[in-house]
């Protein structure tokens, strides 16, 4: 019997892929990776993993003429497009294993981080934010009609229905928070959010509410919003602005977006970056850089200390 | 004595390996502390772990299948399957793909196996063009993105099929033979299957998948470490900045798919979140553009293909996706 050292080392490898995994989901860090609709996709990762682990300790001895060596068979007529670990080792597999190892490494040894605002000003955040459609001209004529008549809708909408004002989201549907949700209760949730003059931004329909907003900012203006987020600053704002900012995480951390508002206090220019604040305001509308963009006016702020789930995840809508 | 350590050298193996994995486990948690590391190489490793821990089911997976495909599949079933016609064989290819729900980094493993089987090179890549980006989830999740709009889901469908198709034809004209790396000596798989039983070819099949994973494995963390290192310390905003004109606005957002690595099913949304900053022909480009071919996918690919076979497929998908999009811009 003769030890395969690089057969061996496979094994702790694929161990430790799968125990890499395993711990992630064991802390709740893996959170701060993956989306948690895709959890139990990376879940079954880590139990293929184990079961490759197990394969792979049965090749770790070699017998000369096993029975269940079978690779020592066939070697002969099956196809050599991979290195099947028996060749003997030099500098080019060690840099390979190396490569495959050093995740493990960074993923034991150095701690998860949430995203933080120098990454925002990296994927370009005030882009991202002026996302709003810009209103053609004819929207415009429109928008000097449109004042008083959303007033009186709205005032319609205070006296009728002041228990939609209590209440802002249809609480059994907060409760549930469930995965998928049909068109059918998205659409309430939106329209919810049209009728309501006090919008509160919890994080499960943050994202939904925000794309509705974007749609078509001047429906909202004037009314009280109430949001929690991260302090993001940029070159050019003045000293009263900032953004309270959040990442929108569809899949991985990787694909995160960068999505807020733009807020004016004054004691703005006191807060660092990546403070957490949970503020209230009202939503007026502003020009930067030559698009409109809502702005909050923030009547009350406090700070508050970073949230157990810093992302937000979009609300998946069942199409079929 | 010796006998019974000999009798289960395998467990104890087993043990130790397990025993290792454990100290380095718990010996994780107090290093943490003592390294002062910027705070730049955390948010780096995160995001480079965040992909790899997204593409390995994926990866794993696709070498499983490919594993199975090795068992079940054999030449003769390909020469069948296979029309003759390239223009048959390619279409075919496509619509196959197109039909099979992938994601970029799992059909990889897949259409290397395919390849060994004796499929011809243009209808491996005519799968493998389509298998990410026209899939149910990709069409839902686009769908969604947009706004509940079939349009940009149909365009990004539609053309993405009409590339694929065109990409196809052209490797077909350009290349001969199975374009696999020269380390890669393959001698073609019959026979040894057939005369094995199956738990015999299942377990063999498992075992290759690992040899597989190991052989892919370095290629996904390069790719997944690059794609990470460019979301870290390059900013988009400048390059956003760049893509004024029509032209370099498509070259901005493809290079943005390219250098992002995203997966398939997830770049709607951020495709959408650039909706307002460029017209819908650069936006569609980020769309098919990165499902095709992104930086992880590319490593991916240089560890089965010829760098010269892996570049002139860049430079036709990159090309072909352009040239469309240019053309059709006026219509969008």
């Amino acid at each position: 019997m003769q030890l395969q050292f690089q057969q061996a080392a496979r094994a702790l490898i694929l161990l430790a892929f799968s125990s890499l995994i395993f711990k992630l989901h064991f802390t709740g860090e893996i959170t701060k990776f993956i989306n948690p609709k895709y959890e139990s996709l990376s879940q079954v990762a880590s139990v293929i993993f184990l079961i490759l682990f197990f394969i792979q300790i049965t090749r770790t001895w070699k017998v000369k003429k096993s029975s269940y060596h079978h690779c020592d068979q066939h070697d002969h007529d099956c196809d050599h497009n991979h290195d099947h670990g028996d060749s003997s080792f030099n500098t080019k597999k060690l840099i390979s294993y190396f490569i495959i190892v050093f995740p493990l490494l960074t993923g034991f040894l150095l701690p998860a981080k949430v995203l933080d605002a120098s990454i925002a000003n990296k994927k370009g955040a005030i882009l991202a934010l002026s996302n709003q459609k810009q209103a053609p001209k004819e929207d415009k004529n429109k928008e000097n009609s449109n004042p008083p008549e959303v007033m009186e809708e709205s005032n319609i909408n205070g006296q009728a229905n002041p228990s939609i004002d209590d209440n802002p989201v249809d609480p059994a549907l907060l409760e549930n928070q469930q995965e998928e949700i049909s068109e059918e209760e998205y659409n309430q949730l939106i329209q919810q959010l049209e009728q309501n003059q006090n919008i509160e931004m919890n994080d499960y329909v943050y994202a939904a509410y925000y794309e509705e907003m974007s749609k078509d900012i001047n429906k909202f203006k004037g009314r009280k919003i109430e949001l929690k987020g991260f302090v993001y600053k940029e070159d050019g704002f003045a000293q009263n602005q900032l953004v309270i900012s959040r990442f929108l995480i569809t899949h991985c951390v990787a694909d995160a977006s960068i999505i807020g508002f733009l807020s004016e206090f004054p004691e703005a220019s006191s807060l660092d970056k990546d403070t957490w604040i949970k503020a209230n305001g009202v939503i007026e509308i502003t020009t930067y850089n030559g698009k409109e963009l809502p702005v909050i006016k923030i009547t009350d702020w406090e700070k508050i200390s970073e949230p157990i789930e810093p992302y937000l995840y979009p609300i998946s809508v069942k199409i079929l | 004595m010796i006998r019974i350590i000999r009798g289960h050298m395998i467990d104890i193996t087993g043990i130790i390996i397990i025993a290792l994995a454990l100290f380095l486990f718990s010996f994780s948690s107090s290093i943490k502390d003592t390294f002062v590391i910027p705070p730049s190489w955390l948010n780096l490793n995160t995001i480079f772990l965040s992909i790899l821990i997204e593409a390995l089911p994926f990866v794993l997976i696709g070498v499983l299948i490919a594993g199975v495909i090795q068992i079940f599949v054999t030449e003769e079933h390909i020469q069948r399957w296979i029309p003759k016609n390239k223009v048959m064989a390619v279409i075919m290819s496509c619509i196959v793909g197109a039909l099979f729900p992938a994601c970029e980094c799992g059909i990889v493993p897949i259409v290397r196996r395919l390849v060994v089987k004796g499929v011809p090179i243009h209808a491996a890549m005519g799968f493998m063009l389509t298998g990410p980006l026209i899939n149910p989830i990709v069409i839902a999740s686009t769908y969604m993105a947009f706004g509940n709009d079939f349009k940009i889901a149909g365009l990004r469908m539609g053309l993405g099929f009409l590339v694929a198709i065109m990409v196809a034809f052209a490797v077909s004209w350009i290349f001969k033979g199975n374009q696999f790396k020269a380390s890669i000596i393959s001698v073609s798989t019959h026979n040894h299957s057939k005369n094995q039983s199956l738990s015999t070819r299942f377990w063999s099949m498992l075992t290759h998948s690992i040899d597989e994973f190991f052989d892919m494995g370095k290629y996904l963390v390069m790719g997944a470490f690059l794609a990470a290192f460019v979301q870290t310390y390059m900013p988009a905003k400048s390059l956003l900045e760049a893509g004024n004109g029509p032209a370099s606005s498509i070259i901005v957002m493809m290079g943005l798919a390219y250098v992002l690595s995203l997966c398939s099913e997830a770049d709607a949304f951020i495709g959408a979140s650039f909706s307002s900053i460029f017209p819908v022909s650069s936006i569609l480009g980020f769309l098919i553009f990165g499902p095709m071919i992104d930086l992880k996918n590319t490593l991916l690919m240089l560890s089965v293909f010829r760098f010269k076979f892996v570049m002139v497929l860049l430079a036709l998908v990159v090309s072909m996706v352009f040239i469309t999009l240019m053309l059709l811009q006026s219509f969008l």
